[in-house]
């Protein structure tokens, strides 16, 4: 065992709490601002899967740009990669046939479900009360059968919320075996925020408290969380990173710290 | 209809002529790369009026459009300024009901493209079952029963552009164009051939014996082709991977100043209707020193 660290801050335990999910079999795609998934796809390589595919941008295959340079679509991302992978034929057609098993999103509105809102707030989708960009390929994986890992940076009552405004990407649907129902397989599996972990509770589907970050209650999440959440008896802390860890993630794979930017709406200072 | 072999060389102006207004324009590009940007800044310029702009994803060349008043509808999966945030102009229209935002899963709007490209009246896909996404456009996207499982799948109605506008690296004048690396975007792939008329622009202009030593780098042939017009950094401030990359400083000045409507209009009187040419544009962003700028992909 590695000795822990003791001075990490919640960008990096999130990224690190992600890597963690993925082993040596998976074949990751990333989108837009993906800082932190991509990061915890870098850094799984580097540690426990170095076996772990990423298809950087969802373009190129396998690659090793050694850092994050810029954005998570941008060219640099491909660095040293194997191929690049033509969108139409082959990214749809590995989605669709599901050699491709994996994808992580994040939104601005996230259910008891796991169902996901990038699209619009307010209930008139075409009279917004806010216009956000939009759904990309959420609404793609979601319904293709992908086991789904969701991140946040902003665990609170305006993102978390009951029933999203609009439903973009399918989670658990009204939970139970809707989305079985509807012959979708997979969904959501993991949400990783800046408070917590949670996973969906296998019968009702609902989301359901995991572990929470160090300093952080379980009552403080359900404060920050706009349902009633699953909670068990024992809530457990989210495990520490390694030192190894934190040093892969500050001195190789994010030296430019770009994956704070996804910090810009968060109530976490990180 | 194909186009011929005659040399298609003009200049933006004359190319932006082609489109009319309210027609339905493909527009590549991503969030900071490979978009016809000096070729939005002359639409721009041209007053186009009630466009319809298709695209995978919507940036900085869009927002500029819609900000400018000439987009009526945008059928698009996101639009956003990938690191630099919301797409403001956009925003603001969407949520003064002024602008329509036609929404698609990504692979809803390849399949109505690909449909487009084949000549079909629709595809399928499997892409958005059980998302509220193909309730928004019946008249697009309907769920059916594949006729022999009886599987549900999502019919694509098939999109042809009127125009598809494009950038690329380099193309010989009657207009075989060159990518490096060769068309691996979506929108670089199906816009142009599901599309009406196709206007591309290029670094530079090469010999057509140039084109042949490297067949493998083409991605559209001649008779897919109805304008080439060169353009030096013609996606500038997106990137031209790997030929220059995005201009990090003119991307963020437009994201802080896009905040208000009036920081956005000012911003594309001087950057969008006040230089002249793409030489006057050019000087703007800092000549020499843009250039330096976007040098290198790897700082
Ligand atoms: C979630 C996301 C929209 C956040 O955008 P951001 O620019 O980083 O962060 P912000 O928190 O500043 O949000 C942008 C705006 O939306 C508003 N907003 C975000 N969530 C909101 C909500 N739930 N309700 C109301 N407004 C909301 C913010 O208030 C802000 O507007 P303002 O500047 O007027 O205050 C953005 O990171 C994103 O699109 N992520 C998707 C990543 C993904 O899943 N990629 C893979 C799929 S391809």
């Amino acid at each position: 065992m590695s000795k822990l660290s003791e001075d990490y801050t919640i960008d990096e335990l999130m990224v690190v709490t992600l890597a963690r999910q993925f082993t040596d079999a998976d074949i990751m795609l990333n989108g837009t601002v993906s800082y932190i998934p991509v990061s915890a796809f870098m850094l799984a390589r580097e540690t426990h899967a170095p076996k772990l595919t990423w298809v950087a941008g969802a373009v190129g295959v396998d690659a090793d740009p050694g850092y994050i340079v810029g954005n998570t679509l941008d060219p640099t991302m491909w660095k040293d990669c194997v191929m690049y992978l033509p969108q139409i034929s082959d990214m749809w057609g590995y989605v669709h046939s599901n050699t491709l098993e994996t994808f992580c999103i994040r939104g601005a509105q996230i259910d008891k479900y796991g169902n996901v809102n990038n699209s619009v707030i307010g209930k008139d989708y075409h009279r917004p009360k806010v216009r956000l960009p939009g759904s990309a390929g959420m609404g793609d994986m979601c319904s293709l059968h992908k086991k789904i890992y969701i991140w946040s940076t902003t665990h609170n009552p305006r993102t978390f919320v009951d029933k999203v405004d609009f439903l973009a990407a399918p989670g658990y649907l009204d939970g139970g075996d809707a989305r079985a129902k509807l012959g979708l397989r997979n969904g959501p599996e993991v949400v990783v925020t800046d408070l917590c972990v949670m996973d969906f509770e296998p019968t009702s589907k609902r989301m359901r408290l995991k572990s929470v970050h160090r300093g952080v209650s379980a009552k403080q999440v359900q404060d920050e969380t706009g349902f009633e959440l699953v909670t068990p008896d024992h809530v457990l802390e989210t495990p520490a990173p390694s030192v190894e860890e934190i040093e892969l993630l500050r001195k190789k794979i994010d030296p430019k710290n770009m994956r704070k930017i996804e910090f810009r709406g968060s109530k976490t200072k990180v | 209809m194909a186009a011929g072999k005659e040399n298609k060389v003009m200049s933006a102006a004359q190319a932006v002529g082609m489109i009319r207004d309210g027609d339905t324009v493909a527009i590549q590009g991503m969030g900071t790369q490979m978009s016809p940007l000096a070729l939005v800044r002359e639409i721009i310029k041209a007053r186009k009026r009630n466009l319809i702009a298709a695209m995978i994803v919507g940036g900085i060349g869009l927002d500029w459009l819609i900000a400018a008043g000439c987009v009526k509808k945008v059928m698009a999966i996101i639009v956003n300024l990938d690191e630099f945030g919301m797409a403001n102009a956009f925003r603001r229209a969407v949520e003064a009901g002024e602008l329509m935002m036609e929404e698609y899963t990504e692979h809803q709007m390849l399949t109505r493209f690909s449909a487009g490209c084949y000549g079909l009246p629709f595809m399928t896909t499997q892409s958005g079952i059980g998302s509220a996404i193909v309730d928004l456009h019946p008249d697009t996207t309907k769920v059916i029963d594949c006729p022999f499982t009886g599987q549900k799948v999502i019919a694509c109605r098939a999109l042809t552009p009127d125009v598809c506008i494009l950038h690329a690296h380099r193309a010989d004048e009657v207009g075989n164009v060159q990518f490096f690396p060769k068309p691996i975007w979506g929108d670089v792939d199906v816009f142009p051939r599901a599309s009406k008329k196709v206007i591309v622009t290029v670094e530079e202009i090469v010999s057509t014996d140039e084109i042949r030593r490297t067949p493998e780098r083409t991605g559209l042939p001649y008779f897919k082709v109805d304008a080439v017009v060169p353009v030096k950094y013609g996606a500038h401030p997106c990137s031209l991977f790997p030929r220059y990359n995005f201009d990090r400083q003119v991307m963020e000045r437009y994201a802080a100043e896009s905040r208000t409507p009036e920081g956005t209009q000012a911003f594309l009187e001087k950057y969008v209707r006040a230089p002249r040419t793409q030489e006057d544009y050019l000087d703007l962003v800092g000549g020499s020193t843009m250039e330096a700028r976007i040098q290198s992909f790897w700082s």
